[in-house]
């Protein structure tokens, strides 16, 4: 066995943050190996210095045992690496067969046009080399994302890659997808060929990976086989410490309703359906649970219930008040407090300092403002009271919120929406990007709001996030909430078997007794 | 997801466009069966106009330089930046085609090629110039595009009657006394009313090509494909190896090739500039924009759109020149403008490139 | 981070510069345009014809000499303070109430309501380029209400002080509903408020002057323009001299016009709405804002802002509604973005932009140099402010600026990386 990849004390900065800090890393030819490590430690930038994105600060790479200093992706492509990123690089509007040969279109008449018959069969023909099923004349924007991500794998081998990166390529599949890809990969390493990939899933590393490298705030913490390493070490090199209990919440008898949801349906961005059918109730100090691959409607779900989003059909009562067709500011004026999945876009203007931001969605709340004009100097308070509860660093009121890590930038929306004093939290992957000790302090702030008799709906990708939270858990997929099951007596492979939108043994249970077969 | 949803959607889009052309073809039909039915009537008049051939041979010369302006804004802003400049690009060739000829003389020859070609060409080369500092300041400098744009426009809006008032004393230049001409095709220029496609200026000739051409290095060459990434997932065309900016600098500078040809024709098929109020252009490069809007960003579309309001144009040239109805032709002239303002507000819902208007950086020490 | 986030980040950056940077950037870019102004004006310069060379470079003679144009529009401008070529220097004439500054403060006067009208929208992410047009038909209703309601009043002061406010109300009200148009087609019809703008420009000088030229012509004049008001509807100069068409008033008007934006920007629950549309749409929808009603309630604002600004020019300048109305609005684009958007940046944005204009007088009679020279300078000085990356790099090329230090505590990637 030779070595594909030899990574060589490699440093990166970037301004203000040591993104990579002296990292060796060698990879085996022909074989499979995962970058393990939580969100920010530093797998992606290692990655992306290898496929020529970012050139190191310091140290050397060396593929198939050279030096090799890549300017750009086309040096590394040169040498044989391909990067399958986390986005997909696609073009939506284009082919399957338009985007593998993207950059290297096969031409014809003195090079002036493209030649889309040869290109057509090169793809057919190289997909058919590795058994994977895919049709060239199919537009990106039609298939689904295991396809998709099959059409970026085939792009890499188009350009004759021998060794390839994938960054998460398991976070947007369901658990059958993610099954389909390691055979993939068995498939890939058969032929001869490289794979690293990026997770921060342990299990998928274990599952999946021959040798298992964990970095830890930008450095190697350790390189170990797969075969010969077991759960807790893995966990142990990840975090640094001994990994906390998941969260529990204590059994609670839930007062009365304060959301139901009833046959809704909506639509996404592009009026396609995103929602269908969907009916559930929260009720005080109750915590209701969304489990499911992202994607799979849980977004225009919470946007229809926040007010953001209009659904097609169905209602929405919230407190006994019908709200389908309410604004979302009468909405946050009667209680609702929401904590947004992308920070950037919704929960934050980036431009605005943390004053300006404290008082978003209160803006014209008798609290703040009084005849139309705002009380500023209750609004500084308001931001530095919640600056100090939510340990937001630095503790700077006055400075914008971009200037602030994701994780404070978090720390400050939650603070925000909790003290709005709600009757119904809705929240949306409310730890992504905030480091284990935020994490704990937010599901403790939660349950303290269950506690008081609140009603919460928790969104998360995060399986254990929401089963060790919720009282009761819906998994959606496809649009549809498959079931509701208690997460207490409900084990990680039947929800994943939700998730993947297979209902067990769904005609033994649920089904009705035929009509007159009663005795 | 499922494909059919997205089908339907299509389907919606599409016949939403085509629900679009239909109407204006009842429009034209009513006014058909209006004009046959009470033939001295307005209808009757709109009917004879809408109907000429000199109406169909005006239509053509004033669709050329919304097209090719509109041509160069689908290249621009297919290879993502947003150039609402064309306005002024269309400004700056019109002036200096005329200012050149002039110069050179308008009755000399030099190497064999007239004057006013001379011209043409010194007008789509500044074109060019002023495109490539458009996009050097959006590219290189990651200006504001739509800022950028505006500033184009008004450099040229200012330039233009400055450079004559200096050379000239006015805003306006002197006539030239010539023009580009006609080319005229034998016998195929006789057939009725079509034959004014055989007996045209030599830019509609060009425009007839250039429509064709254009969708074909669009849709048929690599460097098509590149500007349409370029525009769509600009990352996605990086990662492959191919230099996003090069593609949008070759995309902008298309563009300002084309304005150019457009703009040249403008005025030298006049022979003069004119450059009072908002100059000879009058927002022809606004227009050229809500036509490849409405044409969704393919030259063909653009160019039927393009040839719509160029069309309504020459009507409304014609129904001035109709006596006794009274309608006075700052009113008519208002027509192609609520026009388009009535399409926009139509086709507003169009799909823009998704990455058009956003600057582009690989990320490298750049966070 | 994906390309668009990556964009974003960008963009966001560009819009994040301080205060002080800001004012840096304008700053730059004034210079420079005004320095590439200077070689425009030395290559006219060859191409026009002169008796003698005004100046000499590199053995090559030119008739402008750009050093003597900006002198000398500068201090036409100001009333001719200084004595250009003459060692004496100060003009002992001098008087500050004089003919020069109050034309500078006229033109200052009217930009400070087109500027403000486009730092409005532009602070609310609408590219309102119809100011002209709001202008324009504001400025008609302004004169046509005072044409028919002036009979009606005692004329003298009383009827002056109840016909002028009335008149400027009218203006603001016609001017924020045709500015209204374009918000309302943006909110309900997505059409890009760019485009529906300027053709919104093009109807609105058509309209008027149809209706100027067929319904309510002056019978005595030849050109098309409305019958003058009479003098006590109109706002006379105080201390300044007739013919400058300044009435120290409308400035004291614009520059309370300027608090009061600013208070309504800063100071109030709906600024924050309009503030936050501006800056990131999708949290201000998050924040509870109705996107559609601060869109059109916004261009309604900037648009009475620009009718404002016809009815000032009618009232204080023209004394009547003429056709050519001067390209007030695109200037206030200019200004305001030279402001930075800010209203109390756009005083002195409008001061300087409003001497540019006044001095072009001055050069053309003095110099020769067209006065048109204004229009490329105002495009120019728009495509240079945005640029705030050129300036960058050209700092941190001559090191003016250390790397600001961006705050990351919890060690992870500016902005956290998501998973």
């Amino acid at each position: 066995m030779s070595t594909a990849v030899h990574l060589d004390e490699i440093t990166k900065r970037f301004p203000g943050v040591v993104a990579n800090d002296d990292v060796d890393l060698t990879v085996e030819r022909g074989t499979v190996h995962a970058l393990l490590g939580e969100n920010g430690a530093g797998k992606t930038t290692l990655m992306n210095i290898l496929y020529g994105l970012y050139e190191p600060t310091e140290g050397t790479v060396h593929v198939d045992g050279r030096a090799r200093d890549f300017d750009s992706p086309a040096d590394a492509i040169d040498a044989g690496i391909g990067m399958i990123h986390q986005h997909f690089m696609l073009v939506d509007p284009m082919t399957v067969a338009e985007n593998i040969v993207l950059g290297n279109e096969p031409r014809k008449w003195f090079g002036t046009t493209v030649d889309r018959e040869r290109a057509r069969q090169e793809v057919i023909d190289l997909s058919n080399r590795y058994g994977f099923d895919v049709d060239p004349d199919d537009a990106i924007e039609d298939v689904s994302v295991g396809v998709q991500q099959r059409v970026e794998i085939l792009k890499a081998l188009y350009r004759g890659a021998d060794i390839l990166i994938l960054d998460e390529p398991t976070a947007v599949l369901t658990p059958q997808e993610v099954e389909e890809l390691f055979r993939v990969f068995e498939e890939l390493t058969a032929q001869g060929k490289t794979i690293i990939f990026i997770s921060h899933k342990l299990g998928e590393a274990m599952h999946a990976a021959d040798d298992i490298t964990v970095l830890r705030n930008g450095k190697n913490v350790g390189t170990v086989k797969a075969d010969e390493t077991s759960n807790e070490e893995l966990a142990e090199l990840m975090v640094g410490r001994e990994v906390l209990l998941e969260p529990k919440a204590e059994p609670q008898e839930p007062g009365d309703e304060v959301l139901a949801v009833r046959n809704l349906s909506a639509e996404d961005n592009r009026g396609i359906p995103a929602v269908s059918d969907v009916s559930f109730d929260i009720r005080e100090g109750e915590v209701f649970g969304v489990a499911g691959v992202d994607g799979n409607g849980q977004s225009q779900l919470v946007e229809a219930i926040t007010g953001l989003r209009t659904p097609t059909e169905g209602s929405i009562s919230y407190k006994g008040r019908d709200v389908t067709d309410a604004s979302r500011r009468s909405r946050i004026d009667d209680g609702m407090a929401y904590i947004p999945e992308d920070r950037h876009e919704r929960g934050l203007v980036m431009d605005f300092d943390l004053v300006q931001n404290g008082i978003l969605g209160s803006q014209h709340s008798p609290t703040f403002a009084a005849d139309g004009r705002i009380h500023w100097s209750d609004a500084r308070d308001h931001a530095e009271r919640i600056i100090d509860e939510y340990d937001v660093r630095p503790p700077h009121a006055d400075a914008d919120a971009e200037s602030f890590s994701g994780g404070n930038q978090q720390k400050f929306i939650v603070g925000r929406e909790f003290e709005r004093e709600p009757d119904l939290v809705v929240a949306t992957h409310p730890t992504r990007g905030v480091d284990i000790g935020a994490m704990e302090f937010i599901h403790e702030r939660l349950l303290d709001l269950r506690a008081e008799g609140k009603a919460v709906l928790l969104v998360s990708s995060k399986l254990d996030e929401v089963q060790g939270l919720s009282d009761r858990l819906g998994v959606m997929h496809d649009g549809e909430l498959m079931d509701i099951v208690d997460p207490r007596n409900t084990t990680e492979e039947e929800i994943g078997l939700l998730m993947a939108g297979e209902r067990p043994d769904a005609d033994a249970t649920d089904a009705e007794p035929p009509v007159g077969d009663a005795k | 997801m499922s494909t059919t949803t997205i089908d339907r959607l299509r389907d919606t889009e599409l016949s939403y466009r085509a629900t679009l052309a239909g109407g204006a073809l009842s429009v034209f039909l009513l006014i058909a069966l209006l004009g046959l039915a009470f033939p001295s009537s307005i209808w009757g008049n709109l009917l004879a106009i809408l109907t000429s051939r000199s109406t169909l041979s005006s239509a053509l010369r004033l669709s050329v330089p919304i097209t090719f302006a509109a041509l160069g804004g689908i290249f621009s802003e297919k290879a993502g930046v947003v150039n609402i400049g064309l306005e002024g690009l269309l400004i700056i060739s019109a002036f200096t085609a005329v200012i050149t000829t002039a110069v050179v003389g308008p009755e000399m020859t030099v190497v064999g090629l007239p004057a006013i070609w001379i011209g043409f060409f010194a007008g789509v080369l500044s074109s060019v110039l002023f495109s490539a500092l458009f996009a050097v300041v959006c590219i290189r400098f990651k200006a504001d595009q739509i800022i950028a744009g505006l500033a184009v426009w008004l450099i040229a809006l200012g330039l233009a009657p400055f450079a004559a008032t200096v050379y000239y004393g006015g805003v306006n230049t002197d006539n030239l006394g010539t023009t580009l001409g006609t080319w005229t095709v034998p016998v195929l220029s006789d057939i009725p009313f079509f034959g004014a496609l055989f007996d045209a200026d030599p830019a509609v000739y060009m425009m007839l090509v250039a429509v064709p051409a254009s969708w074909y290095v669009l849709n048929r060459t690599a460097f098509g494909r590149h500007v349409r990434a370029s525009g769509e997932n600009p990352k996605a065309l990086d990662t492959v190896g191919v230099d996003v900016s090069r593609v949008r600098y070759a995309g902008v500078l298309l563009s300002g090739f084309l304005a150019g040809i457009g703009g040249s024709a403008l005025s030298l098929g006049l022979g003069q500039f004119v450059g009072n109020n908002q100059t000879m252009v009058n927002g022809k490069g606004f227009i050229a924009i809500v036509a490849f809007l409405f044409g969704n960003y393919n030259p063909v579309g653009a160019f039927g759109a393009s040839f719509l309001f160029a069309g309504l144009e020459a009507a409304q040239i014609r129904l001035q020149q109709v006596p006794g109805y009274g309608v006075p032709d700052s009113l008519i002239q208002t027509i192609p403008y609520v026009t388009v303002l009535v399409v926009l507000a139509l086709v507003g819902r169009t799909r823009i490139p998704a990455a058009s208007g956003e600057h582009y950086d690989t990320g490298d020490d750049n966070r | 981070m994906s390309a668009t986030e990556n964009a974003k980040a960008v963009l966001r950056r560009l819009t994040a510069a301080s205060a002080t940077e800001r004012i840096l950037i304008s700053f730059a870019a004034l210079v420079l345009a005004v320095l590439v102004g200077a070689v425009i004006i030395l290559v006219s310069g060859r191409i026009t014809t002169c008796q003698t060379a005004a100046t000499t470079l590199f053995g090559t003679g030119f008739c402008y000499d750009p050093v003597e144009v900006y002198l000398v529009l500068f201090n036409g401008a100001l009333g001719e303070p200084f004595l250009l070529n003459d060692p004496a220097l100060f003009n002992p004439g001098w008087n500050p109430l004089n003919f020069g500054l109050a034309l500078t403060l006229k033109e200052t006067t009217l930009l400070i309501f087109t500027g403000l009208s486009v730092a409005v929208s532009f602070r609310a992410g609408l590219f309102n380029i119809g100011t002209q047009g709001q202008l324009v038909l504001g400025g008609l209703a302004t004169a046509l209400f005072s044409f028919f309601v002036a009979p009606a009043l005692p004329s003298g002061l009383v009827g002056g002080l109840v016909l002028i406010p009335l008149a400027v109300i009218v203006g603001a009200l016609v001017g924020g509903l045709y500015g209204a148009i374009p918000g309302a087609l943006k909110a309900y019809a997505d059409a890009n408020e760019v485009i529906t703008t300027i053709m919104l420009n093009f109807i609105a000088a058509q309209i008027a002057f149809v209706l100027v030229s067929e319904f309510f012509s002056n019978p005595d004049s030849q050109v098309v323009e409305t019958t003058p008001l009479p003098g006590w509807a109109t706002l006379l100069p105080v201390a300044f001299p007739q013919g400058g068409d300044f009435s120290i008033l409308a400035l004291a008007f614009g520059l309370a016009l300027v608090v009061g934006v600013w208070f309504l920007l800063e100071q109030t629950s709906f600024g924050y709405d309009l503030r936050t549309s501006g800056e990131q749409p999708e949290a201000a929808e998050y924040g509870g804002v109705d996107a559609k009603r601060t869109t059109v309630t916004s261009m309604f604002l900037s648009g009475a802002l620009g009718g404002m600004g016809g009815a000032i020019w009618v009232l204080m300048v023209m004394g009547k509604w003429q056709a050519g109305v001067p390209a007030l609005g695109f200037d206030g684009i200019t200004v305001s973005i030279l402001a930075g958007n800010n209203p109390f940046g756009v005083v002195p944005a409008a001061l300087l932009f409003g001497t540019l204009k006044s001095g072009s007088l001055a050069v053309q009679f003095g110099t020769g140099v067209p006065k048109q020279l204004v229009g490329v300078l105002r495009g120019l000085i728009i495509l240079f402010v945005a640029m705030p990356e050129f300036f960058r790099m050209l700092g941190s090329a001559i090191d003016l600026e250390p790397d600001r230090e961006t705050v990351a505590t919890d060690g992870g990637a500016l902005g956290g990386d998501d998973e």
